[in-house]
């Protein structure tokens, strides 16, 4: 039997793998190679960094000089006396099998699942787990070490091995008014893909496409909207229409809605659950001891009859801290600082158990709120992507929301967080510095925790006799069907407070020689003279929302004349210019279909003048990404 | 010193020379991209664990003990590797799927064996995990027992029940099918 099923077994049609395949993966794991490298895995002395010349040697038949075959002989043994040293404790579980939790329905000898986790940590990656300590070790053996200076060469920034996940999607289309004059999508307050994009750039590289959601770099940043006057009307829009920067044919017509803030006082009670990915790829500095800083400050901000509990997922997923008042702070804090990453990723209940305490503790007036926080694996006990977006959105209907938080690269699942966290009616931000962590859960905390508005859609209805084309710059992923706008049932983004939202058309006045859509030959131009043509009206703006715990939407509209026009790009606010800028950053990072040749330099002196204020600092920092886009390699090129 | 050997290339490659380093994956690549798809069936899949694979390798040098032969290790990363794809697979979409929308597909030579090696392949599919494991790494890598406990950690007397229980689980599945 054994020898007729080999038979059988070898006689597959084994195709041969693509050639860009292969060059993808020896890629990758040399990325990852050198990664570790410069992190100082496969180094041991300062005095071997000459021998990294054999690998240039080496191609050209290997000549060795004396001298290196002896430092390779005593480099063995040190690598040897070393791992002797270092790495026994923790092979010492690395030794076991690894995949307690498979199936094995015949093993004899299958592990019993241990229960004290520092013993043994059933996980799907072991060097993930055992990364943390063994990297710290070796980290601190190569400080010690007596690298020679100008020895060690210039580390390149790590390759980006890609492999994180976004939702590709390509740049809205030109529309012709006559055709299709009406434009709908949800607003998006989200700013996870400016984070992400920021990381990439620092780190060297352009970031992929797919991760650049222009809309999202836009509303990054505080603008200076008008503020509404009271909660019942809970925004106001801000309106102009000025020459388009990178096409002097074409102008721009940017909309600002501008929430309501709330005061202090003002601020329903919040009762917060943290659901914490505490999986052993949590343990990189950028991740979970991140979190915990960015937690922390969070705690600082909040009232004393807040609440807040934290359940973990991972190896054990678990409820750390039951529901605690904020009053009881040292108690919150003790509790974050216990959590350590360690084990795999497989949770438990996690998200049940969350939502379980939120609801626990639901307080019908005030927020809740469930935030997760993970760099990417949502095994949270629900498998399913969809059926976790149904868990999400059914408790968003009993109140509970909510926000995803996203830390690290690499393994970051951003399609999935972006769906969770628009079905969950909360935000998704991404977050790499502790400067992020603080704009994100200190300045914005309001507007974060507290929405104003609910399913907040914008439809814009264009003129067709004063505009023949447009197009909406970025929210490609917001895009809702016309007939959407009326339908309350329709789910949509939401507004917290004091957020602003910016969205920006790119519009071609009728008899612009930038039309880029033809004129139909059989179309007809008769209903020129409509009424709302010789009104000066451009286009009509209507937002609709539904205020907190509504279910029937309102209405804000307002018309788009001539009066909103400004003849120059420098006759249009600093808020406008800066937008325009980072409109222009955004589409140029996705190939700069529409730019007409605008380059970095011209983003860069047009953002450069219009940086007011800036009291963080934003701003200017965005004018460093600039300077780092124009530089940075595409990813896989050399 | 035309043609190192892996344990000179891995020595190497730990001591930080790419070269050795790149050396290594890309005369494994094949290998590990064979075993790969006699597991998942699917060109791309197959591709993509490889990917994995190697960058994993890239991540454990440093902790790759060397108490196991090269090859052993690369397998035994390999293996988990795809039982990895394999459960994350199984939650999207039923077991054993990609064997059968394989066959479903326009077959690149349909004859008749062909779609019964195909048949084997995915009724090894519905093999519990380590079982397919053991039955892949004896039957269709052609290790011994004694190599394939070490490459999935366990006794040689495991493997061997593995086998046992596999042969008895196909010969159900195999006349299931026919």
């Amino acid at each position: 039997m054994d020898r007729d099923l080999q038979d059988r077994l070898n006689k597959l049609h084994i195709p041969d793998p693509q050639a860009s395949a292969r060059n993808e993966a020896l890629r990758a794991a040399l990325a990852e190679y050198q990664r570790r490298q410069q992190a100082g895995e496969f180094r041991t002395k300062g005095f071997f960094g000459r021998l990294r010349l054999m690998g240039k040697l080496f191609q050209g038949g290997f000549p060795m000089n004396r001298t290196a075959v002896v430092t390779a002989g005593l480099s063995v043994v040190l690598v040897a006396f070393v791992s002797a040293l270092v790495i026994p404790q923790f092979t010492s579980y690395r030794a076991r099998p690894i995949r307690t939790e498979a199936p094995e329905p015949s093993a004899p000898e299958s592990v019993p699942v241990v229960a004290d986790l520092n013993e043994s940590r059933p996980a799907a990656d072991p060097a993930m787990k055992t990364g943390a300590p063994r990297d710290a070790k070796m980290e601190m053996r190569v400080a010690t070490g007596a690298v020679a200076p100008g020895e060690r060469p210039v580390p390149l920034p790590p390759e980006y091995v890609g492999r994180d996940r976004f939702e590709s999607f390509d740049p809205n289309p030109v529309r012709r008014t006559q055709e299709d004059p009406v434009s709908t999508f949800s607003v998006d307050v989200d700013t996870a893909s400016y984070a992400f994009v920021r990381r990439a750039l620092n780190a060297g590289h352009l970031p992929p496409k797919h991760a650049v959601r222009v809309e999202e770099l836009i509303n990054y940043f505080d603008y200076d909207y008008a503020i509404p006057g009271d909660r019942s009307v809970p925004f106001r829009p801000t309106v102009s229409v000025f020459p388009t920067p990178w096409n002097p044919q074409t102008r721009l017509l940017h909309i600002g809605i501008q929430g309501f803030d709330l005061v202090p006082d003002e601020r329903p009670r919040a009762n917060l659950v943290f659901l914490v990915d505490v999986s052993g790829s949590m343990g990189m500095p950028d991740k979970l001891p991140l979190l915990k800083n960015a937690f922390r400050m969070l705690v600082d901000r909040m009232q004393a009859e807040d609440t807040v509990a934290l359940v973990v997922y991972a190896g054990s997923a678990g409820t750390v801290l039951e529901p605690t008042p904020v009053r009881d702070k040292g108690r919150i804090l003790a509790a974050l600082d216990r959590l350590e990453a360690g084990g795999s990723t497989a949770g438990g209940e996690g998200i049940r158990s969350a939502y379980a305490l939120a609801e626990s503790s639901f307080d019908p007036k005030g927020v809740n709120r469930v935030i997760l926080a993970t760099d990417g694996d949502f095994n949270v006990g629900i498998q399913d992507p969809e059926t976790l977006q149904h868990f999400v959105e059914r408790e968003r209907e009993k109140g509970i929301y909510l926000s995803v938080l996203g830390f690290g690269q690499g393994n970051y699942n951003d399609a999935l967080m972006q769906k969770l966290a628009q079905n969950g009616n909360g935000n998704a931000a991404y977050i790499d510095t502790l400067q992020e962590a603080r704009k994100v859960l200190v300045e914005e905390a309001a507007s974060t925790l507290f929405p104003i508005a609910n399913d907040v859609k914008i439809q814009v209805e264009f003129n067709p006799s004063r505009v023949a084309e447009y197009r909406l710059i970025g929210y490609e992923s917001r895009q809702l069907r016309r007939e959407d706008f009326n339908n309350d049932r329709v789910d949509a983004g939401e507004i917290g407070a004091g957020h602003s939202v910016t969205a920006l058309y790119e519009i071609t006045p009728v008899g612009s020689p930038a039309q880029r859509i033809d004129d139909l030959r059989y179309g007809s131009r008769a209903e020129e003279n409509s009424k709302a043509g010789a009104s000066g009206e451009i286009a009509f703006l209507r937002i609709r929302y539904k205020l907190p715990e509504a279910q029937e939407s309102r209405i804000v509209e307002r018309p788009i004349t001539t009066a909103d026009v400004l003849p120059t790009v420098q006759g249009a606010s600093e808020d406008s210019r800066f937008a325009a800028a980072v409109a222009a950053f955004g589409q140029r990072l996705r190939g700069g279909t529409y730019l007409e040749g605008f380059t970095w330099d011209d983003i860069l002196s047009l953002a450069e003048t219009a940086r007011g204020k800036d009291r963080f600092g934003y701003r200017t920092e965005f004018l460093n990404l600039v300077r780092l886009a124009e530089t940075a390699r595409a990813m896989g090129e050399k | 010193m035309e043609n190192p050997s892996d344990q000179n290339l891995v020595d190497r490659a730990r001591k930080g020379d790419a070269s050795a380093f790149e050396c290594l994956a890309s005369r494994h690549y094949t290998t590990v991209y064979r075993a790969a798809y006699r597991w998942c069936g699917v060109r791309e899949d197959a591709e993509d664990i490889t990917q994995d694979v190697f960058v994993k390798v890239a991540q454990k040098l440093g902790s790759f003990a060397g108490r196991a032969s090269f090859r052993t290790w690369l397998y035994r990363i390999t293996v988990n590797t795809a039982m990895d794809f394999g459960r994350r697979r199984s939650t999207r979409t039923a077991l054993s799927s990609a064997w059968k929308a394989e066959m479903e597909g326009p077959a690149e030579n349909p004859g008749e064996e062909a779609e019964a090696v195909r048949q084997l392949y995915a009724a090894m599919d519905g093999l519990p995990p380590r079982q397919k494991a053991a039955a892949l790494l004896v039957w269709a890598e052609g290790f011994t027992h004694k190599e394939a406990a070490s490459v999935l950690e366990c006794a040689e007397a495991t493997v061997s029940a593995h086998l046992f229980q596999a042969r008895k689980n196909l010969q159900h599945l195999l006349s299931e099918v026919s």
